[in-house]
């Protein structure tokens, strides 16, 4: 970093920027405040690469950025899952291109430099031209580079920038448990990605989608167009006595009352963590499938399984980058590229054991609400960009957190409840931001 | 082959080529009604999301409808409140190397491959989207109808702006 950007970021006044009850403008337009954002948070927090069943055997990988940085994600041949950065540790190339694949170990293409799977050096052409030089295999740099924290939980993998910092189960706190709820719907007890993944490009700053997520004032007024025409079209078209198709199971609900998502509530955690609903939220009306529902019964008992469907969350945000809808079994990834630009990752899951029909309902959910070419997703986008382009003005610094400000619930251990109309959600991220943000924070 | 059967190929590929640039008009022209009306009652639009992609049930697809949520999406373009459609954005859609892939004349049935380039206007953005089309048609009572319109990126597994219309 140079002398001058330190400078500047010295100069940042992070109380100008953020406050208990308002945030300025500046920390979704100034492209300077994103690359500290790039340093600061994405370069401390736990960020999330991928599932281990992604790369379930040996050789297998799985490529993403954390921060904009390319990073890979392998199996090594111990059966351990590694996150190396994705670059030569000659001359700084990238030793793999695609998104997934399978290899013996890694082959560099432009000098011929081998590497194992967990990234430890195999071989370099002609290694004796580095004898008496200072650089060799002895010197650990001659390896490619581990990312300086990787761990998972329930086979979901972060991996962080920073040596330093609470470790993933601690960092999870009370967002572990939608984790647990999401896996232990599976009668193995075990999730598996499949299904294929979207790549959605939004045309505005990543903290837009992660605030929307908890945002329960929006979707009746955002999804009018999709949920309420669903519900008009569905009866008009189909006859009343016979149970709605999985379709318009799923539409529907966006467009339930205020009183529904304020009912739904708000929960938050430490680092900026928090989820929506509980014991129900718009995922809770699907239609039961009774063999899904037997095979849990064997696996878990009837009385364990009452607990296990009895919780029922809308989005859990694992702050900055990652979001699940346990009770639907999908997950969405944010990678922000810049200032204005974000790609949101789409994923589904199979809960293993269970019978097709979850993961057909995963995938229909997933097309309906999450594809590029949706019916919800882009009156969303619609709404960011709009943001993007309002903050612009000099109309106002300031976007207002203070509704039902003060009215926050402690539950303990660091769980803070308020209904779901309330602003608790996005004060809880920006509490977490101006933390990270902070020298020597987080 | 003979001269009469030459013709008749060449007039029925006429026919199919015909029906296809007047489907892709009535995209660019919106007339979602009538677009509507050119699939078959069981009829299914879909834009896979993978390449290669054997179903649009195990893995999930940029758009996989039915007539019901083709009626969604037509009812919804036409809906004050639809945000991301103001302004409403416009298309061109170009087709070309039509090639009749299978053609079931006691059954009725035809499948047509072509390529086709598509731009989506909107807000000052043009959208760039191409691929492969695959149309199953059906004649019914000397029209052809849509089984399924398979609307196949070259990216389909690539990152991908908003899109409201279909390619």
């Amino acid at each position: 970093m140079t002398v001058l950007i330190e400078q500047r970021r010295k100069e940042i006044d992070l109380d100008k920027l953020v406050q208990r009850d308002r945030v300025h403008r500046s920390v979704y337009t100034d492209p300077e405040i994103f690359e500290f954002e790039m340093e600061r948070i994405w370069g401390k927090a736990w960020i999330y690469v991928g599932h281990e069943s992604q790369v379930k055997e040996p050789g297998q990988y799985f490529t993403t950025t954390i921060a904009r940085q390319p990073v890979v994600m392998t199996r090594h041949t111990d059966g351990k899952v590694y996150v190396l950065f994705n670059r030569c540790a000659h001359k700084g190339a990238e030793l793999v291109g695609d998104t997934c694949g399978k290899i013996k170990e890694f082959l560099c293409c432009y000098h011929g430099w081998r590497f194992h799977l967990d990234g430890t050096l195999l071989s370099i052409p002609l290694e004796k031209g580095y004898d008496g030089s200072g650089f060799g295999r002895e010197d650990p740099k001659s390896n490619m580079q581990r990312v300086p924290r990787f761990d998972s939980y329930r086979g979901f993998v972060f991996a962080s920038l920073s040596k330093e910092g609470p470790d993933l189960k601690t960092w999870l706190g009370g967002v572990a448990s939608s984790i647990d709820n999401m896996a232990d719907r599976a009668p193995d007890g075990e999730l598996e990605v499949t299904g294929g993944a979207f790549r959605y490009e939004h045309d505005s700053n990543w903290k837009f989608f992660v605030e929307n997520l908890n945002d329960l004032m929006h979707p009746m007024v955002a999804h009018q167009s999709s949920s309420l025409t669903a519900r008009i079209v569905g009866k008009k078209e189909l006859p009343a006595d016979k149970p709605l198709p999985s379709a318009l199971e799923i539409l529907s609900p966006f467009t339930e009352s205020y009183t529904f998502f304020d009912d739904m509530g708000l929960h938050a955690f430490d680092y900026g963590h928090g989820y929506s609903g509980g014991k129900m939220s718009i995922h809770a009306c699907y239609s039961d499938i009774p063999e899904y529902n037997a095979r849990m019964e064997k696996a878990y008992g009837e009385e364990r399984v009452k607990e296990i469907f009895s919780v029922n969350r809308h989005n859990t945000v694992f702050y900055p980058s990652a979001t699940i809808k346990g009770a639907i079994q999908t997950m969405r990834v944010v990678r922000p590229i810049a200032v204005d630009k974000t790609i949101i990752e789409s994923w589904t899951f199979r809960l293993k054991g269970a019978p097709d029909e979850l993961l057909h309902r995963s995938i229909l959910y997933c097309n309906l609400i999450n594809s590029s070419a949706n019916l919800v997703g882009p009156d969303d986008q619609e709404a960011y960009r709009r943001q993007q382009l309002g903050l612009e003005t000099q109309g106002s610094d300031w976007i207002t957190m203070h509704r039902d400000l003060d009215k926050d619930e402690d539950l303990g251990d660091g769980h803070t409840y308020a209904r779901g109309s309330s602003d608790l959600a996005f004060r809880n991220q920006f509490r977490a931001w101006k933390a990270y943000m902070s020298e020597g924070g987080r | 082959m003979s001269s009469e059967a030459d013709m008749k190929a060449f007039a029925f590929h006429h026919r199919v080529s015909q029906f296809l640039f007047h489907e892709a008009r009535l995209l660019d022209e919106q007339r979602w009604s009538e677009w509507e009306q050119l699939f078959t009652e069981e009829g299914t639009y879909w834009a896979p999301a993978t390449p290669g992609q054997p179903d649009p049930i195990n893995h999930v697809s940029l758009i996989y409808e039915n007539a019901l949520l083709r009626k969604v999406r037509l009812a919804r373009f036409g809906n004050p409140n639809a945000y991301s459609l103001q302004p409403f954005p416009r298309s061109s859609h170009m087709l070309s190397n039509v090639m009749i892939d299978a053609h079931d004349e006691k059954a009725g049935t035809v499948l047509v491959t072509s390529r086709f380039l598509m731009v989506e206007y909107r807000r000052d953005v043009n959208n760039f989207f191409a691929g492969e089309y695959v149309h199953d048609l059906i004649e019914e009572g000397g029209a052809f109808k849509i089984r399924q319109k398979k609307a196949s990126l070259v990216d389909c597994d690539g990152t991908h702006p908003s899109s409201n219309i279909y390619f």
